[in-house]
């Protein structure tokens, strides 16, 4: 199977802090990995790396579809392979939902007015928003915006998709559309990065796991090796409190 | 249209209240001292000397006059234009600066008798190709705002064919101007003229060109100061103290059949009427009669500011993205530029720029000159509410669009800038509305915007009407933008909290 993402002894430095140290990691095409940990292990920045919304420190190299990710002139293909969805959405609020996922494909994807909007309306379609296409994102719920930021993503044909925390934001009524989503493209195949609190749904979609604390990846494995049978105990004790926690919300 | 009403009525019950206080002021003090207006630097009349004291022909007239009705002197300097509202509000008492005594403005003040007979002359620069007033064809002259020299060279400009006219408030700037070689002639009184050129070998009188004016005392009208002035003229007069005057400051005495030497009678005022608050203010026929000379000066006004806010604009959104997002030795460029001109007062700067720029080679017109001075400081100002305008946009933005893989240019074209336009349309107004009123400042260099046209249609006629009139024009410019920015800024704060 072919390699997508690859991160090789990846580390990052704001200033004198060290937010990520020797990462190793590999997305293969058609995989779904979750990224889980404590907040401030570095998750976000781990993956912000990736399309160098962060510059990573010179010691390291990642490769996205056998390209370096580095500035110049082409890191915008790059970051047009790599689809980001973001915790608060970001939106653009002075476009219509159309206009948000025409605005890419037509400007950067090279496709006509008519191509970008036929796009647009089967995205749209498929993340079940299609009759609020010409609404205004602040007229939406948090979870609309949420699939509309998908859909706008997905417009430019990435090749693997990465989500920073895709349901922080949302209220707990709405959650459930997006991971719905999320999953859906898994099924098609779409290979991801999802960092994510939802522990239930890391474990229904993910092919692997990522335990991050510190930033250090401390275990990574199928999600039953991570779930059912962790070795490292920061990832057991991790697990014990995000669990119970989830178990008092649910009982609730 | 009730609105306008309103406004109007709120506008004269002011012009009223303001009014009434300058005159309470003038009376106060009316009883003992004595309050004269001079456009001082008007040599010989009223100048200082290097010790900074005040002399000249109507200086020491002036004391000698009101030592004889025993009182005191207290002198106002006032630049010429504006004497005539100054002597018709009661800022002062009496005007004095080689005022020509002229029907036109007998109608609506008085003087005392003349006791100097004038011509206006023509001043050159000694290596000028121009010898007579004829040279003139097609070439700049200089004049003083609403002058004897001014209505002449008007009245004149036709049969001459002067190709401009330049307006100065004082003998200063205008002989400036005319040694750069942005004029070619300056036309002004004789005497002055004579006494100021006497140690300046770069500058010739040339020509007098016989206008037939005499100078006097200028009072409100029907003052009766004015009848104990023209009594005490009469005897300085028969004891030859007035001769004695022309004789220290012109070093000869007057011939006998001269104003200054033979005693005549007092002007009599024109037209006899009255003169009310409405005929003084809001004089009809002079209004009709200046209206042309305001709307010239209108257009000018609508040009030079279009021109400025347009340009000030692009020059400011050019900084604001510069000082956020160039290199560093670029940006801090960007925003030394920025500091500097928002400190430096426009009116130093516009003068640097007219004045001082010609003698580095750099020579622009009046109107060039005030779009430059605006330029660079509207682009500075601008040049903040842009980038505050665009650092009010989340980051969130800037990392939405660049994940899409859109280039900088789409990204601050499509996302950033119609996001930043928004906030910044109220601030923006705003300094457009103070482009426009700064477009007033550019007077000085002579260019004739609606201020300038109103101040000489004001001279001329003696009359202030035609400066309220200009007022009401600038209200009904800038009122609509500042009620627009109050609409803009309400509608922006209801869909925040929408
Ligand atoms: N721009 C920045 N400048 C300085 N420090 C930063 C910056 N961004 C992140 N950090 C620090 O790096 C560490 C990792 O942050 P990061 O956002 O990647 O954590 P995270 O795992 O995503 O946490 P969360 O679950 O709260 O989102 C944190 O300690 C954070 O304070
Ligand atoms: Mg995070």
């Amino acid at each position: 199977m072919k390699t997508l993402i690859k991160l090789e002894s990846v580390s990052k430095h704001f200033g004198n802090f060290r937010a990520l140290s020797n990462i190793n990691l590999q997305v293969d095409e058609g995989e779904v990995l979750s990224v889980i940990g404590p907040s401030g292990s570095g998750k976000s920045t781990m993956i912000r790396c990736i399309n160098l919304l962060e510059q990573y420190d010179s010691s390291g190299s990642i490769i996205v579809d056998n390209k370096l990710v580095k500035k110049g002139k082409a890191l915008r293909e790059v970051r047009a392979n790599i689809g980001m969805v973001f915790q608060n959405f970001n939106l653009f609020p002075h476009m219509t939902i159309l206009d948000n996922v025409t605005l890419a494909p037509m400007r950067t994807g090279g496709l006509s007015d008519a191509d970008a909007k036929k796009r647009a309306h089967a995205l749209l379609e498929e993340v079940g928003i299609l009759d609020q296409a010409d609404k205004y994102p602040d007229q939406l719920s948090g979870g609309q915006q949420q699939r509309v930021a998908i859909a706008r993503a997905l417009a430019m044909e990435p090749k693997a998709m990465l989500f920073d925390e895709p349901t922080s934001a949302l209220d707990p009524e709405m959650v459930g559309e997006v991971l719905n989503v999320i999953k859906n493209l898994a099924d098609r195949g779409v290979t991801m990065i999802v960092v994510t609190h939802e522990m239930g749904f890391a474990r229904q979609v993910s092919d692997k796991v990522v335990f991050m604390d510190s930033g250090q990846i401390v275990e990574s494995g199928t999600p039953s090796e991570i779930f059912d049978s962790a070795k490292e105990s920061r990832t057991r004790d991790f697990l014990k409190s995000v669990l119970s926690h989830e178990a008092y919300t649910n009982k609730r | 249209m009730s609105y306008l009403k309103l406004i109007s009525k709120f506008f004269l019950i002011s012009i009223v209240a303001l009014l009434s206080i300058a005159q309470s002021y003038g009376q106060d003090s009316d009883n003992q001292v004595i309050s004269v207006g001079a456009n001082i630097g008007n040599v010989p009349w009223e100048f200082q000397d290097t010790k900074g004291q005040l002399i000249g022909f109507e200086i020491d007239l002036v004391h000698k006059i009101a030592s004889q009705l025993g009182k005191e002197v207290d002198i106002v300097n006032i630049p010429f234009s504006g004497l005539f509202s100054a002597v018709q509000s009661n800022r002062i008492d009496i005007a004095i600066s080689s005022i020509t005594i002229t029907d036109e403005r007998l109608k609506s003040v008085s003087f005392a008798q003349p006791y100097y007979d004038s011509d206006q002359s023509l001043t050159i620069r000694s290596d000028s190709s121009v010898k007579t007033v004829d040279d003139l064809r097609g070439k700049i002259v200089a004049v003083d705002t609403g002058s004897t020299g001014d209505i002449w060279t008007s009245e004149n400009q036709q049969k001459y064919g002067f190709k401009e006219i330049r307006r100065y408030e004082g003998i200063t700037p205008a002989v400036l101007d005319l040694e750069i070689g942005r004029t070619d002639g300056y036309i002004s009184d004789i005497p002055a003229m004579q006494y100021y050129t006497k140690d300046k070998p770069n500058l010739e009188v040339i020509e007098r060109i016989k206008t037939g004016g005499s100078y006097s005392m200028m009072f409100s009208k029907h003052n009766e100061l004015a009848v104990e002035v023209n009594e005490v003229i009469t005897s300085l007069k028969r004891a030859g103290y007035i001769n004695d005057l022309h004789e220290k400051w012109f070093g000869t005495r007057a011939e006998a059949s001269t104003s200054t030497a033979k005693t005549t009678a007092m002007p009599g005022s024109k037209e006899g009427v009255i003169l009310n608050f409405v005929d003084t203010f809001l004089n009809k026929e002079v209004l009709l009669t200046t209206l042309p000379m305001l709307m010239l000066g209108l257009k000018t006004t609508i040009q030079l500011g279009f021109i400025s806010i347009v340009l000030g604009l692009i020059l400011g959104l050019a900084l604001a993205l510069l000082r956020l997002y160039a290199p560093y030795v670029v940006g801090f460029l960007a925003k030394a530029y920025i500091d500097i001109f928002r400190s430096i007062p426009l009116l130093v700067l516009l003068i640097i720029i007219f004045y001082a720029l010609p003698f580095v080679g750099i020579n622009l017109s009046p109107f060039y000159a005030a779009a430059t001075a605006l330029v660079i400081v509207s682009g500075a100002y601008t040049a903040e509410i842009f980038r505050a305008g665009i650092e009010a946009i989340p980051k969130g933005q800037f990392e939405a669009s660049q994940a899409l893989g859109l280039s900088y240019r789409h990204m601050m074209i499509d996302v950033v800038l119609p996001q930043a336009v928004k906030i910044v349309i109220p601030p923006l107004t705003n300094n457009s509305i103070n482009v426009i009123k700064d477009t007033a400042l550019a007077s000085v260099v002579a260019m004739p915007d609606l201020l300038k046209q109103a101040t000489q249609a004001q001279a001329i006629a003696a009359n202030p009407t035609p400066l309220i009139a200009a007022a009401g024009i600038y209200l009904a410019l800038l009122l609509p933008l500042v009620l627009y920015v109050s609409h803009l800024e309400k509608k922006y704060r209801l869909r925040e909290y929408a």
